[in-house]
Formats: C-alpha cells, structure tokens, sequence
C-alpha cells in the first residue's frame, strides 16, 4: 500500500477499507491537503475548519471516520450553525472602524433579551427551539418560523419551493413538543418577469418567469395538500435576482403552553416518523453554503429533494394526536443534515446511541455517512419513554405512516453511532457545536446625496405608470392559486374588498379555542438598501409592525423574524452592508419593543457569470406575529362606506430614495427617508386606542408608490370615489409635490373614520403628525387629489385598478 | 343516550378540511366523529345518521382527484353505504369529497375535472339555490355565496344535454351565477334522487360566521350567521325532524 500521505483525497478514500464506511487518515495532512478534501468530500469547510478538526482528532489520538467528517460538516455550516452572524467583524462606516463581536448577540439576542425582561411572560421560547413562541392567552402560544431556499429554488424551481415550505412546516410541527401549523407565508425576489434572454449573462439559468412559475406552483401544491391556508407574502424583482432567485417560505403554529418545555432523558427511544430515507437531498446544508456557478445546475442535482405532502400530513397528524395523548417528550425536525443534525441537537447533552441499520430505506445499497445526513423530506424524530411506544405504533397504524425506533438516549454525552455492527461515529456532542470563530471585515461608506426631484408636470400619467410597475401590481394570480381559507379562520384575506380582490396590508387568522385572533405581516424594501442599508433595516422593521397594528395587533404584543439574504461576505462592501443593516433593524425594534423571537440567514447568493460574480442586494425579511386581542378589532385595509373621512398619521419627508417613484425616474443615490421612530411608536399606540374605541373602519399603510397609490388601493374596494386635499399634509417644508404623492416615508397609515369620530381621533393624535385628508364620496368614481386649489391627480378609479389588476397577470 | 344525531367524518390520508368541517358539523348540533379510513368498518355507520367526506387532498388526489378514496371506501364499506342511504342515512361530500362521491355511484354520472383555467382556484362564488326543499338547502336562500378552492371542480356529464337534465330535474342543486370554472350548466352541486346524498364543491364550512365574508360590511348575515351555517342547519334540522317522525 503507498504512503497515504502523498496519495490525493480521492485515492486516499478508494484505497480505504470497509465498504459502508471509511476511517480517513488527517493527521499528517497539510492546510492545502485538508482543503483539498473538503472541497472533494463536498464538505464546505474552510481550511480553519479543517486545522480546527485535526487538532480536536490529535487530542482524542484517533482518525476521524467520513461518518464524523459529515457529521461535523454538517453542524458547523453556515446553514446550520450561522458563523457568519457569529463571527468577529472589523467594521468600518465612512472612516470610523468599529469591531462587532457577533452580529447575532450583538443586535438581535441582547437587543431581544432586553425586550423579554421588560415584558414578562410574553416570550415563552426563543432562539433556542425550531420556532419562537409568544403567549396568545393563559392556554395557548403561537409561534413563526421563515426559512430560505435558495439555492434549490434557482436550480429546480418546483421542488426546491415545493420541499422549502414542507421543510419550514416541519419546524413547526418540531416546535415545543409539536405545534399545529395555521397559516403560511411565502415571499420570493425573482428578476422581472419580462427580462429578455440577452441580459441573462450565463448558460443555463432559468428565465425569471420559469423560477417564477414552479416556485408559485411548489409552493402551491405543498401549502394546498397540508391544509394550511397561505395567508401572507409579497414578491420584489429586480435584476440582481435573476441568477439567485430567493425563496422565503414561513408558517406560523398554535400550541398549548404546557407542551412548550421538552426534555430528553436517559433511556428514552429515538424514532423517526414519517418518509423513508434515500440518496435525494446529499450535502443540502452544505451545498446552500457555497455561491451558485453554471455546473451547479447539473452538478448539484442531488441537493435538490422531491416533496411529498400527503407522507408529511399523514405524519403531521400523527405528532400532533400523539402529543394530545401525552406520548411525546421532544421533537425536531429532519431538516438540513438529516438524522445528523436532529439527533445531534436531541442528543447534544444527554448522549445516545442510533443504529443505522434501523433505518427505513428508499433503495438498498446506501453508505453510512449517506443514512446519516441525507436530507430525505417528511421525517420528524421523537425522544418518547419506551413505555409509550405500543400507543405510538398503534397511532402511526391509525394514521398510515411509518414509525421506526433508531436509538436510545443514554446519559453519556456521546453521540454514537453504529451501522452493519461497526461503530461508525463517535463524537462527544459538547465538541460538535464548537465551531472556529471567523473573522471577517466590513466597510460602508454613505451613498446617497441630495438629488433634485423632477419636475412634475403630470402627476395623473405618473400615478397610472406607477400601477403598471411589477413592485405594485396586484398579486392576484398568484395568491389565488394558493388556498388561503382552507382550515376556516381566515378573517383578513389577503385580498379584500366589496369585490374581494382589493389589497390588504397584514393577514389575520382566527385561533380555534381563543376569544384572541393572530396578525402576520411581512415587509422587506431590498431597493433602499442598496444605498442605505441602515434605513433598510429599520424601515422594514418599521413597516412590518405598521401593518401588524394596523390590522388591529396590540402594539405590545408583537414578534418579529429577521431572515437575511446576501451575496459575498468576503467582500467587504457587501458585509458592510449587511452589518449595517442589522444596526438598523435593531434599534428599531428596541423602540418599538418588538422581539425577534428567530431569525435565519442565507450566504453566498451570488453566482459567476460570464461577465463576473453578480451578487443578490443585502436583503432583509421581516415577518411578524401579533395578537388581537378581539374579533371587533380586526381592521382591514379596503374602503368602507361612502360617508367615511380620510386622514393621514405619520410625518411625509422630502426624501425620494428607495421609492418606486424614483427607480422609475431615474433618481439614482437620492437619499432614503430615515425612520422617525420615537414618534411612530407614539401613533401606533395611539392608533391602537382608537381602534379599540371603535373609530377606525379601515387603515392601509403607505409603502410602494407612496400616498397616491395608498389612497387609490384603499378605494380599489369599489364602494365610494375620494375627495382628498394634501394642504395639511404633515411633511419636510422642503417636500416636493413628488416626495408628498409619491414618497415612501415609513411610519404612516392612512385611516378611514365615521364622520362622527374624526375629531376624537384627531384629539387622540394632539402633538403627533396627523392630518384630515379628505372624504369619500359617491359624486364620482375618480381619486381626486387637491393642493390647495391645484388639482394634482383626477384619475377614474377603474381605469387605475385596471392597470394594478392586468399588470402581473399578463405574465403569469 | 346521546340524543344528538351523529355524524361520521372520514378522514383519508391526505384529507385537511376535516377539523373545521367536524368544528361546523358540532356548531348545528351533530356529535361528530372524524375516524381514519384506516380504522374503517361497516358497524362504524351504526348508529350514524350523516357521513361526511370533506375536503382535502385525499391520498395527494395524484392519480384523479378522489380516486383512491373512492376505491378504499368502496372496498370497505361499498355496499354498507349504500344500504345507509336507502335506510334514510344522509351523505354529504365537500370539495374532494364531492369528487370522491361521484366516483361511488352515488350521484348522478358526472366527473369533476381540471378547472377550465387550468389553475387551482381560491375565490368567493355567488350560487343559485334551485333546490329550496332539499333537506340540505332548505334554509338556504336563493342566492347566496361561498368560497371555493379547488383544480378540479368542472363538472362535466357524457354531454350537454345530460347537464340539462340535472337542472331540469332538480339534480343540479346548486349552479353557479358566473361561469367560475368551466361547469355543465354552471354545476357546483348535484343531489340523488333519494334526496339524501348531496356534494358541492364550494366549502360552506368556511362561511360559518357573517365575519368570515372578505366584506366586512357584509349584510347578508343574519344573526351574526355566514351561509354556510344554514347549510348545515338545514340538514340538521331534517335529520331531527326525520326522526321524530319516525319515533
């Protein structure tokens, strides 16, 4: 036998012995040979991580198997362990260095943990469970979890939404001892649909209107079969989207408050519950770890997993009957890394044992290390008292699927594993989280200046040319095809109206078993960020909750996701950004109290075109939940009655940046309205008084297209033509008539009010920005916009919600 | 005893709209039992004056939608079935369950097809009422509305003139005003002739309260009710009323 030493990875792994599993020879490597078989092992490991993994193997004074190599592949990647939100960065903004000791404790636990402590017993879990839960009455929590897909979406658009959304409900129901998914949300980032082949700068990249098409049906199909209504989204396109489309799918889940906690024991059975186990879905956690190229979509194939709703619902059905009965002591999903990652997060303390010839296979003939991590949908592992199994099995006959016992939990805090009789992975699970620390850098300098807003001659023309941009068409096609009623507690639909096909800001679902109902809402403004990325952060944060109060959510009793999406973070520049704009969602949620509860990030979202990498904008997700605290509060975002006053709350800048006004006129770097929000806050409890009062019909945020597109789309519900005067518009003295129209300062909700109750409001409002805009009416059917004695905008109702309604069907 | 009549909700792999439908079911007044096909049996129906199939995706609905359901049921309980019906037993079908229903030869020979969209359809429809005697539909009114959801609810018989006859007859229980999915005769659902199995595809349990409407100022709602309430009234009401007649 040669010297392994000098053999390449590949020959080292063919001049191996045991055919199920190999035990590699490290020891003796170099940095470049370690790093050499990472990349051939399909590890995603860095060099450090490979030094780091021989010094731990040096000290045990042993080899590691490929079984082990896997396994800690898989736990230290970024999709698994978020080193990058972990890492130390040095930072510098317009000159001024900074050092950030992990982003994530930095901005989003500590800001959080502050929240929690100011608000006992609101926050039942956070951060540490697959989902965060919030406390909807003495009896129940509900909980939400978003996830990415990615990289499986650019490459199979069908199935890697399809498996991204089964894969988010799973979390669900792997939440405290099992939570009952009630609604989902999806929001993707596509190129525009009407992208021409020749600004497609590589081969093999499928048109924006093809990702478009199998993602709106992957997740279409998954949503529809479970049964849970998808309630809640949104869609951005943009160029720097057409090589790495993102993919964000979450659900929110109900579960009572005594089945949060769960705890594994020695001597408790480790089964598996749901599919069966094959070779689909190798290497996904690490495969979403690296950057896109051309030869992905042929090689990483394998990543890319088929979805099967009906084994997951007749699994979910199972968990949540047995937890009703009591049989289950923890769960957790099959997610990235597969029984890897879930019985080394369920055996991270106590240590056991799983014996791999249990397992339940698609197709005979898998290695080891294929068993182990193999990202196979629709499994969820459970720890239950061996006592229980007999009602456990009789269940799983009940409900048709297949329930499998894989190991026993022991007390040592050693993860083993065994396999044809081999000890195949040893591992003493407290190394297995420990990850090197990275260390990266960040620059970002300012980028926006004043820009001269144009000359607006006609405002008319400019507000129909708004309602034919894709960032504000009607959604319709798309939500249509996703069952939003099915489970019948959907109050707020996502469309709305006398005609039902009028927009709406947040959802809201009724809670079977609470007087309480549940606001979800999602906001992400991925233009703004490419010049200001700060005012991103906030302003997403901002709008997320905007619309949760609005709804009628008590402004006390929210929680927010932070889901990140960027390309490079090697590259300073865009780490910068990214840096940047977690400042900016933090503060503003220390002010508005509103906890991230969980959160999620996607790296390396760039991809190598002919003419260069081309990397995604930092791009920010905000979800949240809300709790109403009764059914009369519900407030939807359509036009009521006739005989209703208008008025505005909140402060209009000047600033048109991020604006769809702005891309559309080409104001490039103009600046981005910042987030006033000591004084949001104040409105939207104020906001939330009146709408327990009884004085708030309907309320709509301004955000795309800006106060002009606002007031039409609360009037697209068909009932009444609008009178507004903008003369007391509370705005920057400097405030074109654009930046007033058009503009999309945050913070601001137009809100429609029984002619009886408008002077209460107002009093309410006392030294906050707030002003009468106007009236509806049945004279006429036009959005009929005055300044003063100048008539700025009289444009016929139905002609602009024509233009909003074909927009996007056109291309769907 | 429970003096409240039973209804038996079967639940197929794949089935989702079970616990809102059993939820409406209890709303009127029905002791609802949903139970697993797995644990199917013909002495399960002792006892039982309703069988619900309710929506859902039974067994993905991959093959044609209602198809493997409607082969489970017929081998496990066909001829029971048949025999509850003709003893005065009450059969209804929701969404997938009406798919699986016309499967059974239990209604009148139509098939529920791709929506001529070709799209899966989630949308509130407004539906005539054509028969107000049917015990399922009596307290209905002659017009009223309810969402849909499905890709496949295009009812479609051997030809045009078979559609007609079902509205001729009274078979056509309930029609659509618009032409929402490609319908026979605007079909959305059809009743036997014993007037005792009846399948639609719109989901009446979404639209219990007047609140689940998407207009709030929805003014159709008497006593706070949606009309998918008085769909289920209506059928409760004829099972209480068929047995003190025959007491």
């Amino acid at each position: 036998m040669s010297d392994p030493a000098t053999l390449n990875p590949l020959e080292r792994i063919a001049e191996a012995p045991a055919d199920h599993y190999r035990v590699l020879k490290i020891s003796d490597l170099d940095g470049d040979r370690l790093l050499e078989l990472s990349k051939f092992m399909k590890l995603s490991l860095s060099r450090e991580d490979m030094l780091a993994i021989q010094a731990i193997y040096a000290e045990w004074k042993r080899e590691p198997t490929d079984v082990e190599l896997e396994v800690i592949a898989q736990t230290w990647s970024e999709h698994c362990k978020h080193r990058i939100f972990g890492a130390t960065i040095a930072h510098e903004v317009d000159g001024k260095e900074e050092t950030v000791n992990s982003l994530f404790k930095t901005y989003i636990r500590d800001v959080s943990q502050r929240i929690f402590d100011s608000k006992p017993g609101f926050v039942l879990s956070a951060f540490h469970d697959n989902a965060g839960f919030i406390k909807l009455d003495d009896e129940l929590a509900i909980c939400l979890k978003a996830e990415t897909h990615n990289h499986p979406s650019a490459i199979e658009p069908y199935a890697g939404a399809n498996t991204g959304l089964g894969g988010v409900i799973r979390d669900i129901l792997g939440a405290g001892k099992g939570a009952k998914p009630i609604g989902s949300l999806d929001v993707f980032c596509f190129g525009a649909p009407d992208t021409t082949m020749e600004n497609i700068k590589a081969d093999d990249v499928i048109h924006p209107l093809g990702v478009m098409r199998g993602v709106v049906r992957g997740v279409r199909d998954y949503g529809n079969r479970m049964g849970i209504p998808t309630i809640s989204g949104a869609i951005q396109f943009d160029d720097s989207y057409i090589y790495n489309p993102l993919v964000f799918c979450g659900t929110a889940g109900v579960i009572p408050i005594k089945d949060i906690a769960k705890k594994i024991e020695p001597g408790m059975k480790v089964i598996s519950v749901g599919g069966r186990t094959g070779r689909d879905g190798l290497h996904g956690a690490t495969f979403s770890s690296a950057a896109l190229d051309t030869d992905s979509h042929e090689s990483d194939q394998q990543a890319v997993q088929i979805g099967n709703p009906i084994e997951e619902k007749k699994a979910a059905d199972f968990v949540l009957a047995a937890r009703d009965k009591g049989l289950i002591e923890f769960i957790t999903d099959c997610g990235a890394g597969g029984y890897s990652s879930a019985a080394g997060e369920m055996l991270e303390e106590c240590g056991g044992t799983i014996d791999l010839d249990q397992v339940k296979l698609k197709e005979p003939g898998l290695v080891s290390w294929e068993v182990f991590i193999s990202e196979s949908q629709e499994r969820m592992v459970l720890a239950v008292k061996e006592s229980s199994l007999p009602e456990l099995r009789k269940l799983a006959d009940l409900y048709e699927t297949e329930l499998t016992v894989l190991g026993t939990a022991d007390g040592s805090g050693i993860l083993k594993v065994t396999h044809h009789s081999n000890t195949v992975c040893e591992l003493d699970c407290s190394k297995l989280h420990d990850a090197p620390t990275r260390h990266l850098k960040g620059r970002w300098t300012k980028k926006t200046a004043l820009v001269e807003p144009p000359l607006l001659t006609n405002p008319g023309q400019a507000l129909r040319d708004l309602f034919t941009d894709f960032a504000i068409v009607s959604r319709e096609p798309i939500i249509r095809e996703y069952d939003h009623e099915v489970q019948g507690n959907t109050v707020l639909k996502p469309l709305a109206g006398a005609t039902g096909d009028a927009p709406q800001d947040a959802s809201v679902l009724r809670i079977s078993g609470s007087k309480r109902l549940m606001a979800m809402g999602v906001a992400l403004l991925p233009e703004w960020g490419k010049t200001d990325p700060y005012a991103m952060g906030a302003a997403c944060v901002d709008e997320c909750v905007r619309q949760l109060v609005a709804a009628g959510a008590d402004p006390e009793r929210l929680a927010i996701l932070d889901n990140f999406c960027m390309g490079n973070p090697d590259a300073e520049e865009e780490l910068g950004a990214l840096v940047e704009t977690v400042k900016g969602i933090a503060a503003v949620a220390e002010v508005y109290g509103a906890p991230f509860v969980s959160g999620k990030d996607s790296f390396y979202n760039y991809f190598e075109t002919k003419e260069g990498p081309v990397s995604i904008p930092v791009t920010i997700l905000i979800s949240g939940m809300g709790i109403i605290e009764e059914e009369s509060h519900v407030t939807g975002a359509s036009l009521r009655k006739s005989d209703s006053l208008l008025a505005i709350i909140g402060h209009t800048a000047s600033d048109l940046g991020g604006s769809v006004f702005a891309r559309r006129h080409g104001l490039e770097n103009a600046s981005v309205p910042a987030t006033r929000s000591d004084e949001a806050w104040a409105c939207y409890r104020k906001y939330y008084e009146a709408v327990k009062k009884g004085y708030i019909r309907s309320a709509h945020d301004v955000s795309e297209g800006g106060l002009a597109v606002t007031l039409a789309e609360m009037a697209f519900s068909g009932k009444a033509g609008l009178e507004i005067d903008l003369c007391s518009l509370p705005m920057d003295d400097d405030a074109s008539k654009a930046a007033m129209l058009f503009g999309e300062s945050p913070s601001r909700l137009v809100i429609e009010v029984a002619p009886e109750y408008l002077a209460k409001v107002a009093d309410l409002f006392e030294g906050l920005p707030f002003a009468a805009l106007g009236r509806a009416t049945t004279a006429h059917a036009n959005l009929h916009i005055e300044w003063g004695k100048e008539t700025l905008v009289n444009e016929p109702l139905a002609d602009l919600k024509s233009l909003w309604k074909t927009g996007l069907a056109r291309y769907y | 005893m429970e003096d409240r009549p039973c209804a038996l909700l079967l639940k197929f792999p794949g089935t989702n709209c079970d616990a809102e439908t059993s939820r409406a079911l209890e709303a009127v007044g029905f002791v609802t039992e949903v139970l697993p096909v797995s644990a199917l049996k013909p002495e399960k129906l002792v006892g039982v004056s309703l069988v619900v199939l309710s929506g859902g995706f039974s067994y993905g609905d991959y093959v044609m939608s209602g198809r493997i359901a409607s082969l489970v049921t017929e081998q496990k309980i066909g001829a029971t079935l048949k025999d509850f019906r003709d003893n005065g037993g009450y059969i209804l079908g929701i969404c997938n369950g009406f798919q699986i229903l016309t499967q059974l030869d239990l209604l009148p020979a139509g098939s529920l097809v791709e929506n001529a969209s070709g799209r899966f359809q989630c949308q509130w429809v407004k539906m005539k009422n054509l028969a107000p005697k049917s015990p399922f539909l009596s307290r209905c009114p002659d017009e009223f509305e309810l969402p849909i959801a499905h890709a496949e609810g295009r009812l479609v018989t051997k030809d045009a003139a078979e559609a007609g006859g079902y509205v001729k007859s009274g078979a056509a229980a309930l029609v659509y005003t618009d032409d929402v999915n490609g319908s026979f005769e605007r079909i959305a659902g059809l009743t036997d002739e014993s007037g005792r199995v009846f399948g639609l595809m719109p989901h009446p349990e979404r639209f219990m309260k007047a609140r689940d409407h998407y207009d709030p100022d929805w003014n159709g709602g008497a006593e706070g009710r949606g009309s998918g309430y008085w769909l289920f009234q209506s059928l409760f009401e004829a099972i209480k009323e068929g047995e003190v007649s025959s007491e």
